[in-house]
């Protein structure tokens, strides 16, 4: 099935990680235009790596959280043209006991990917409202299903960002604006790469299919999720883990 | 008729599905055309696009009404004083009418959208 999409703009917030860039160049290739944040110079040379400097047929931009105002700033700038879709991979790192955690990292921490995201998401949907017409996809994590030890900030986030996109699209779907939260399990590459090397041989024996995910298949799910085919999905969320966090263990 | 009221009373047709002749300045916008939150939250993305000016949600739609006259009374202060300081594009007289009418319900006029939207602008 050749998927369409009557939108042509996409936001691609964290778009620097690996999967944000095959789906950046998925979305290239069926005629939507990417406009691709990034946090950090590891994630624009990532980026230029990968397209090249200055690249045609898509935008580069920075958009650190922590930096509430001009990131707002900045967001607010690029909203200002029609965006059709948003896909939020962003997502800060902080792995600690909840007993030994730094009170300032869990301040800073839940600023960035939950107030941020929280200002981020009102301002994405109001111009959305303006055209009457949006699609917002948050990649969750199946860690915000399956609790691990030292990802209990990690996945609080994720949960309460969970919480706000499936609201979200509870609020306007009416107006045409509809969420969907994605729950991928293992995937080959960033922080899940490094993880896998040590341990991918006893995560495999947990999941079904015995197969982690490689970017590709995510960006794949995420394409057909924006794709005009899947227009009823909304305030949902899917997990997308081969099967890994069905079960009891 | 001035243009920036026409242009308020065209939008709140088109969003709230209304004829024009139901939307007057003096028209309730809950109470008489029935806005939902949703319907409210459209009007204030589109007069903040057509006027380009940055709208307070809670401001314009009055949303924060009540809790401020309970806040008055806690505070032993009047309420035409507190309303007036948290409102200031509504006139003293409004606000005289707006106190005398809450038993009725919501009391967001069309009148008022327009009058935030006047001071914002000027």
């Amino acid at each position: 099935m050749k998927l369409e999409f009557s939108g042509k703009r996409a936001l691609v917030l964290g778009g620097s990680c690996k999967t944000g860039c095959v789906l950046a160049q998925r979305m290239k290739d069926n005629g939507i235009f990417p406009l691709l944040s990034y946090k950090s110079c590891a994630g624009r040379k990532r980026l230029e790596e990968t397209f090249g400097c200055n690249p045609a047929g898509m935008d580069i931009f920075p958009l650190d959280f922590s930096r509430t105002q001009a990131a707002l700033s900045m967001l607010e700038k690029k909203i200002s043209t029609r965006i059709d879709y948003l896909v939020d991979f962003a997502q800060g790192d902080y792995e600690s006991f909840v007993a030994s955690a730094n009170d300032d990292a869990v301040r800073s921490y839940f600023n960035d990917n939950i107030t941020f995201r929280a200002l981020a998401v009102k301002r994405i949907s109001r111009a959305m409202l303006r055209q009457k017409k949006g699609k917002l996809i948050f990649i969750s994590s199946i860690a915000a299903k399956r609790p691990n030890p030292g990802q209990g900030f990690y996945a609080a986030a994720k949960l309460a960002s969970e919480a706000m996109y499936k609201n979200t699209g509870l609020e306007l779907g009416a107006k045409g604006i509809t969420t969907l939260v994605l729950r991928p399990g293992y995937i080959a590459s960033g922080r899940g790469k490094a993880f896998l090397e040590n341990k991918g041989h006893t995560i495999r024996k947990q999941i079904p299919t015995g197969q982690v995910l490689e970017p590709g298949q995510v960006a794949d799910a995420v394409m057909f999720f924006l794709s005009d085919h899947a227009g009823q999905f909304n305030a949902a969320q899917i997990t997308l883990d081969s099967g890994f966090s069905a079960g009891k263990k | 008729m001035d243009k920036n009221i026409t242009a308020i009373m065209d939008i709140i047709c088109e969003i709230l599905d209304v004829e024009n002749e139901q939307v007057q300045a003096e028209t309730y916008v809950i109470r008489d055309l029935g806005a939902e939150s949703i319907d409210l939250l459209e009007l204030a993305v589109t007069l903040s696009d057509l006027f380009k000016i940055e709208i307070s949600d809670e401001d314009i739609f009055l949303k924060s009404l009540r809790g401020y006259i309970e806040d008055a009374k806690d505070r032993k202060i009047s309420p035409e004083t507190l309303l007036a300081e948290r409102y200031p594009f509504l006139c003293q007289s409004r606000i005289r009418d707006i106190l005398a009418d809450l038993d009725e319900g919501p009391v967001l006029k069309v009148r008022d959208l327009l009058d935030y939207v006047q001071q914002k602008t000027a």
